[in-house]
């Protein structure tokens, strides 16, 4: 008995071994934290968080898994993981399903939002490709690099999903940024880009559109699409200081609040935790990014690097960009606040992110 | 910081270094922008705390108005006038209905809609969120009840609801004094100003429901509602409660003003009757009048033409109306002549059938062919001796006619609780010069002293100078509203009046005037004898035909041959017991011929309803 109960323990130190503690501490103090804002913004409907603690379980378990797998073999097969997920993108197209947009496959058991697995693909397939070159990059590399990245991100706002679509090319730009370009070519892409930005106006849709409008006026049409930004600043607002309370929040019960289980997640915890719970989570979030970060400059090769520097850099992107959106600072983009939203793929796939970035550092030692 | 421009081999070492800075830069970068992002939370929660706060409140809490009961209308003896009674109304909630079309003509076979009922339905529909009900039909009959209640279950989203509605049992009999409630309009509700008043269904529109419509209404309550974002009511949070509207109890006597309608038989005209020591209007018609009951729910079509007739039953003679007094006013006329001192009550008048001012050829006639002879006061009132007031007039002068007749209360509103009284016109120099800029002739005096010519007087001027006359000089403000009660648990209070205004300085003048009003009526030469007959009380009276069409030529006209429109208006003033007055009249009949054939009998009908069968079921 006593040696089964060893046995167990060991096995499981083993199978954790890889696992970066502080890291999976701060990373186990958010997903508690959604759960209890789930528990309350579901209301009644307790089938939310048990989906909820059942998706961070399959996501722990696939973290804990890619922590084990090498970097060198993660290489080894990242060209792969990049072809199968375009061509998983590419289905969609034809065989998506979902409410407004087709983002979802199908797959009989559970539903895939290919846009997800490029979010990690693409950080991927730029750190393989990037590691392989004479770095700081120049022209030609940057034509590649923005090769590897536009195909995705053009067919994901086709889907159309904005969000995804920005937080894929903002990995990929975060990869490129840290293989070291040079800054007056930074500065080149972006005067280039914003001064596109006019171009680009005719090819958005409808929807997207009102939302810039909406963002740059939201009491313009406040029945119509400026509603959900002003109910959600009045939810954060009617928080002050320390929040209503648990279960309080009457902007997110009494369904002012659209979406307050995934996008506007960040409002209810606002509403009802003030800003003392805002700085909270805003803080573990900025400690799970350094952490990561820290491991990533920890690394021994270029790809380990650069991978988990974009991915840290890039859930960076998710807190700012939700946190912006549901307070009116940002237009709204539809980006979870991660590991707090309500969402499966999303979760997971961050995870896994998670477990790649403690795979570069558990098994730095082995590399050259 | 800047690597080498051009390198063939990776520098492992420096592409680390790299790296690093641009991981520590990228970090700095991602604290800054969190800083940002928590300080614009600080300036939401903190800062703008109390702001959205507010508008968090404003968006959980919405009132919810309580309507109260509307105050009931009794007769002084406590006979109901406007009552509430419960009845059923049609609602639909417009999105609990799965195919509005299919159900509205569904309902059609079961409950009678006209189309201005499904136009009104339509617009309420296209102005109201789709959970509130909107009234598709208000007092379902009992035979539409019983057929929704069997076909309700294939309806969803059709509901039949209990509430009070407004009902005149007398139907036309009071339609003039308590006027009617009606749907209210976009116009009554900005007029209101409260936006709480927006949860009326009905507003007073005429009469003393409009008149007194804050009071009927009572103040409107409300419930604080936790309501979610479609509206949808949750929970109580406070409740104020309504105050309900106050029942008044006026001073008009029911059993007197049918007898007052009857006494028309079927005549149109107006008659109001007060009491004399209070100037509490008894009863008060205006012929034709109108089924109120037909405006409560929105009159059809068809009922709003039929009220456009001729007649005119919409139009309240009482208070709306000015007519010529026409002789009616020569009590009072000698009245002026006997408080100025230039006649005393044995003076004597020639009357020769024509009275001619000084270096005029057009003479003045009396109605008598060949006149009256000599004749005092008192004949003069009995036989309404034109001539008599000619001079009398004449000598008195337009100012002085005009200052005592504005103390009698002529030319201005007798103050009435009712709207839009008119004024009538007390004519004078200043009046014409005012109305037609033109100048006063000796000629209009003339005129003036028989009531024709300018003179515009109301039925209720013409019954408050009567009073005047019969309470001994005090002219009162006619109401009638005598209590109040503000709610079932509270007394009877009277409603507050302005004291009375004496206006007749010697008693004796005042016993003058009402001697020749009594000759009038019960002497041997009087205008009216003919209806004092068999009276058990004495009457004081005064007639008065107002002419359209004087004469042709020298022949003067037979009234009952004119054409209707053409024919005369027929007054008559009275108090009675003449001794011991308990009631004042005017009574007019409209297209009547002369004031001693056609008034004078409707209100010997109306004086016998009070003062034959002694009025003991009365509370005085």
């Amino acid at each position: 008995m006593i040696d089964l109960l060893r046995w167990l323990r060991e096995s499981l130190g083993r199978l954790l071994d890889k696992v970066d503690l502080p890291l999976m501490l701060a990373l186990l103090c958010v997903m508690l934290i959604s759960l209890v804002v789930l528990a309350s913004a579901g209301g009644d409907n307790t089938r939310l968080v048990v989906s909820q603690a059942a998706r961070f379980g399959i996501g722990l378990g696939a973290m804990v898994l890619v922590s084990r797998v090498t970097p060198a073999k993660l290489r080894l097969w990242t060209p792969v993981a990049y072809v199968v997920s375009l061509v998983l993108l590419a289905l969609v197209f034809v065989f998506g399903s979902g409410r407004s947009a087709n983002l979802w496959l199908d797959l009989g058991v559970f539903y895939l939002q290919p846009g997800e697995l490029l979010k990690l693909s693409v950080p991927m397939m730029l750190a393989w490709y990037l590691h392989g070159v004479v770095l700081p990059p120049l022209w030609r590399t940057l034509a590649v690099a923005a090769a590897i990245i536009g195909l995705p991100v053009a067919m994901i706002i086709k889907q159309p999903d904005l969000g995804t679509g920005m937080l894929v090319a903002a990995s990929g730009a975060f990869a490129i940024y840290l293989a070291g370009i040079a800054w007056w070519r930074i500065g080149l892409c972006a005067g280039l880009g914003l001064a596109s930005l006019p171009a680009v106006w005719p090819f958005l849709l409808p929807h997207q559109r009102d939302r810039v409008v909406t963002f740059l006026n939201p009491e313009s049409d406040p029945l119509g699409t400026g509603w959900n930004i002003i109910q959600s600043k009045i939810a954060i607002g009617s928080g002050g200081f320390s929040g209503k309370g648990w279960g309080q929040g009457s902007q997110a019960h009494l369904d002012f609040l659209p979406e307050h289980t995934t996008d506007f997640i960040f409002s209810v915890l606002s509403e009802e935790w003030g800003w003392l719970g805002v700085v909270t989570l805003l803080a573990l979030y900025l400690f799970i990014v350094g952490r990561c970060m820290w491991l990533a400059v920890d690394a021994r090769d270029g790809y380990s690097r650069i991978l988990a520097g974009a991915l840290a850099m890039t859930f960076s992107v998710y807190v700012i960009v939700n946190g912006g959106m549901v307070a009116g600072l940002l237009p709204v983009v539809g980006v979870p606040m991660p590991l707090l939203s309500f969402g499966g793929t999303s979760a997971v796939s961050l995870l896994v992110g998670f477990g790649m970035v403690m795979s570069v550092h558990a098994h730095r030692k082995f590399m050259g | 910081m800047r690597a080498p421009r051009r390198q063939k081999l990776k520098n492992a070492n420096a592409e680390a270094e790299q790296f690093r800075r641009r991981a520590m830069l990228g970090f700095l970068g991602i604290m800054l922008a969190m800083l940002v992002l928590a300080g614009g939370y600080f300036r939401l929660q903190v800062l703008q705390h109390e702001e959205y706060q507010t508008r968090s409140e404003a968006n959980r809490i919405k009132p919810r108005p309580i309507v109260p009961a509307r105050g009931l209308i009794y007769d002084r003896s406590g006979r109901l006038l406007a009552d509430n009674v419960p009845a059923y109304r049609l609602e639909i909630v417009p999105e609990q209905v799965r195919d509005l079309e299919a159900t509205l003509t569904g309902l059609g076979k079961l409950v009678r809609l006209d189309p201005e009922e499904m136009e009104r339905f339509r617009e309420t529909r296209r102005a109201t969120r789709g959970f509130r009900p909107i009234p598709l039909k208000l007092r379902l009959d009992e035979a539409e009840l019983a057929r929704l209640a069997v076909n309700r279950h294939r309806f969803p989203g059709v509901e039949v609801v209990p509430y009070l509605t407004r009902r005149y049992p007398y139907g036309m009999l009071f339609s003039h004094i308590i006027g009617y409630v009606g749907r209210v309009d976009v116009a009554d509700i900005e007029a209101m100003g409260d936006n709480r008043n927006a949860a009326l269904t009905h507003i007073g529109k005429a009469g003393i429901e409009r008149f007194y419509e804050p009071r009927l209404r009572g103040e409107i309550g409300y419930e604080e509602i936790e309501t979610n974002v479609e509206g949808r009511a949750l929970g109580v949070l406070r409740r104020h409660d309504a105050k309900p509207g106050a029942d008044l109890y006026l001073s008009v006597d029911a059993r007197l003003q049918q007898a007052m309608a009857d006494a028309f038989q079927g005549q149109d005209g107006a008659a109001v009757a007060v009491d004399p020591a209070t100037g509490e209007i008894l009863a008060m018609v205006s012929l034709p009048g109108y089924d109120p009951n037909l405006f409560i729910n929105g009159i059809s079509h068809a009922d709003w033409q039929a009220l456009q007739a001729p007649a005119r039953p919409l139009f309240n003679r009482n208070v709306l109306g000015g007519f010529p007094p026409g002789s009616t006013i020569k009590p009072f006329m000698a009245l002026a002549a006997l408080e100025a001192g230039i006649r005393r009550p044995d003076d004597l008048t020639l009357s020769t059938g024509e009275y001619f001012l000084p270096g005029q050829k057009r003479g003045y006639r009396d109605w008598r062919a060949g006149g009256h002879g000599m004749t005092n006061l008192r004949e003069s009132l009995a036989q309404s001796v034109n001539t008599y007031y000619f001079k009398v007039a004449v000598e008195l002068g337009v100012d002085r006619v005009d200052a005592f007749f504005r103390r009698l209360g002529f030319g201005e509103p007798t103050g009435i609780d009712l709207s839009g009284e008119i004024s009538g016109v007390r004519p004078s120099r200043e009046w014409k010069r005012k109305q037609f800029n033109v100048q006063w002739y000796p000629g209009d005096t003339v005129n003036a002293g028989i009531g024709q010519g300018y003179w515009v007087t109301s039925p209720l001027q013409m019954a408050q100078a009567t009073a005047m006359l019969a309470n001994g000089g005090v002219r009162h403000r006619l109401h009638l509203v005598r209590e109040v009660q503000a709610g079932f648990d509270q007394p009877r209070v009277p409603e507050p009046q302005p004291p009375g205004v004496r206006v007749v300085a010697d008693d004796a003048n005042l016993a003058a005037v009402n001697d020749g009003l009594v000759a009038a009526v019960h002497g041997p030469t009087g205008s009216a004898r003919a209806s004092g007959v068999g009276a058990p009380y004495l009457i004081a009276g005064k007639t008065g035909t107002v002419q359209r069409t004087s004469r042709q030529g020298q022949v003067a006209v037979d009234a009952s041959k004119l054409p209707y429109h053409l024919r005369h208006q027929a007054w008559f003033i009275a108090f009675a017991p003449a001794d011991n007055p308990t009631i004042a009249l005017a009574v007019l009949v409209e297209h009547g011929g002369s004031g001693s054939r056609a008034a004078a009998p409707v209100a010997r009908r109306i004086l016998d309803a009070w003062l034959v069968p002694p009025p003991e079921d009365t509370a005085r």
